[in-house]
């Protein structure tokens, strides 16, 4: 389960393995012998709240907070874990359990939560990430991510959420983008961002972003 | 009537079209010409406008460091000749490119961008030149550029020229130094002509004045 030459699934790994036998019982309880529909409300509380929180704000900084995330972006996302566009060694075996007509109930249900901002770990980087967000990079070509994910990173349509995620996940992602390990973005576009960007603006504007807080 | 002009334009450009006298700087086929012919959706438009805005801006005003120009009331063909000339290399855009690829957009979606993009008011945000220069420069843009761009800098939509007028300083000049040096290989020959003997100082003066000019009336 764990690849040893990334950085990013052994940390990830980390996590998981911590939580394995715990898990093991909750997915064990949850999914049990195929069962017809899965009632949501256990799925969530005994599977995914171990790793996302009951409402979608995971308290780990590692695991995305998945809280108020467009309802058609988390069902995008379920369905690419699932056929494997998105990787994750975390996530792979979660998704292995549920049946394609569990996603649509489970991504109005985190949908319909409200997520909550966090606070900046250095502060200092937050002028920087205010400029990349709002006005990108013109040297280099960074397009301002406020141009998709739209004032306050509220996302909308295709362009998910971005504001209040944590600071961790954020900047694992656009590394993940910027080495095409996260290649499950249509017409490639966070994949050209991220690898414009210098590891100094990943950071920046991920500590930008967890403070914003979006109706 | 946006959605007038764009019908206008199609009715008026169809002849034109399948004559096939169209000149060697603008050659209307393939997807420019599936574009020319589409019928813009300015609704459909605003959404596919949004990946461009990260650059360009939401109101598609630019910026006024010149570094990427305004979009907003440039003429649907002018917009569709650019965009469809950059996918095709003629006109080098390493920066914008990954994002008007046609992984990214349909030719039917850049006729709506188009439409969209026209329709929108000019900002009066725009990047000025020094504007010490203004009477040399209007000078010999009406010396030479008024047969093409327009007395007041609008530009021709039946014939692809681009307007002029409000567009940001830096921007206009880094383009007429391409246009010159020929490094903007999609230009029309006659303006390379007419640009070759300038300075970069008369380049200057012209782009200071083209750029203070208001938003040409339509
Ligand atoms: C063992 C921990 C764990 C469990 C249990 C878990 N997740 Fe995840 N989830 C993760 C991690 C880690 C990621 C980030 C994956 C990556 O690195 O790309 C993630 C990502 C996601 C994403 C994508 C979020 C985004 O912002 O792109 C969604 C949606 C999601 N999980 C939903 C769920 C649902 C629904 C469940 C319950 C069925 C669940 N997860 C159970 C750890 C977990
Ligand atoms: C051209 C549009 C566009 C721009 C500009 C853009 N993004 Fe994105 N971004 C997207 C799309 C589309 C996705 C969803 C990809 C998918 O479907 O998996 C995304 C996803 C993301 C994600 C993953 C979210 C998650 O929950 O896993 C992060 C983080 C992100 N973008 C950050 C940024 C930052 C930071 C910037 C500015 C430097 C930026 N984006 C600029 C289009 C854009
Ligand atoms: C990463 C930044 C970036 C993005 C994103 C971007 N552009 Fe551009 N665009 C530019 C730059 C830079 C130029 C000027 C290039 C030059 O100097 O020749 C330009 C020029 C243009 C022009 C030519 C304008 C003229 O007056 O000749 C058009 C049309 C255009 N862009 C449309 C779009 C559309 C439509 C999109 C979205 C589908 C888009 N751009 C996305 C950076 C961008
Ligand atoms: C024979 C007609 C003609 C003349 C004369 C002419 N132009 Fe142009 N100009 C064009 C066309 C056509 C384009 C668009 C070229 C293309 O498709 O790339 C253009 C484009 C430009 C652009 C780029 C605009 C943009 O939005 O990207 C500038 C700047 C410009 N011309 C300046 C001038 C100046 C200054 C003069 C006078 C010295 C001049 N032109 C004379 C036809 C002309």
């Amino acid at each position: 389960m764990n690849r040893p030459d990334k950085d990013r699934s052994r940390k990830a790994g980390k996590g998981f393995r911590a939580l394995g036998p715990a898990l093991a019982v909750a997915l064990g309880a949850a999914f049990g012998n195929p069962v017809a529909a899965q009632d949501v409300q256990t799925v969530t509380a005994t599977v995914c709240a171990a790793c996302h929180a009951e409402d979608g704000n995971s308290v780990i900084p590692m695991f995305p907070k998945i809280a108020g995330l467009q309802e058609a972006y988390i069902v995008k996302q379920l369905r690419d874990f699932m056929s494997g566009r998105r990787k994750s060694d975390v996530m792979a075996p979660v998704v292995a359990q549920l049946k394609p007509e569990d996603v649509a109930p489970l991504a109005a249900f985190y949908s319909k939560q409200k997520l909550k901002p966090g606070e900046a770990d250095n502060k200092k980087a937050i002028g920087l990430g205010k400029l990349i967000f709002h006005d990108g990079n013109e040297e280099t070509g960074v397009p301002a991510c406020v141009g998709c994910h739209q004032p306050q990173g509220a996302g909308h349509g295709v362009y998910p959420r971005i504001g209040g995620q944590h600071t961790a996940y954020v900047t694992q992602q656009l590394k993940n983008f910027a080495a095409s390990e996260r290649s499950n973005d249509v017409s490639r576009f966070m994949r050209v961002t991220s690898k414009r960007m210098s590891e100094e603006e990943i950071h920046a504007v991920a500590e930008y972003l967890v403070g914003l807080e979006a109706k | 009537m946006n959605k007038f002009l764009t019908t206008i334009f199609v009715v008026m450009l169809w002849p034109l079209v399948t004559t096939a006298q169209t000149p060697s700087w603008n050659e209307i086929k393939g997807e420019q010409l599936i574009a020319l012919q589409t019928k813009g959706d300015a609704v459909r438009g605003e959404v596919a406008f949004e990946p461009c805005q990260g650059c360009h801006r939401n109101d598609a005003s630019g910026r006024t460091s010149g570094a990427y120009p305004r979009l907003s009331g440039q003429h649907a063909t002018v917009l569709i000749k650019q965009i469809v000339d950059i996918r095709a290399g003629r006109r080098i855009n390493p920066k914008m490119e990954p994002f008007i690829g046609d992984h990214a957009l349909t030719p039917f979606e850049i006729a709506d961008i188009a439409s969209y993009l026209q329709g929108l008011p000019i900002s009066a945000e725009i990047g000025k030149g020094p504007g010490t220069r203004l009477a040399a420069g209007k000078q010999l843009y009406d010396k030479d550029c008024t047969s093409c761009h327009g007395a007041r800098g609008e530009g021709s939509a039946e014939k692809f020229y681009p307007m002029v007028a409000s567009q940001h300083f830096r921007y206009l000049l880094r383009e007429s130094q391409f246009i010159r040096d020929g490094d903007r290989r999609n230009s029309n020959p006659e303006m390379v002509k007419v640009i070759k003997s300038y300075s970069n100082s008369d380049l200057e003066a012209l782009a200071d004045y083209m750029a203070q000019l208001p938003p040409p009336r339509r």
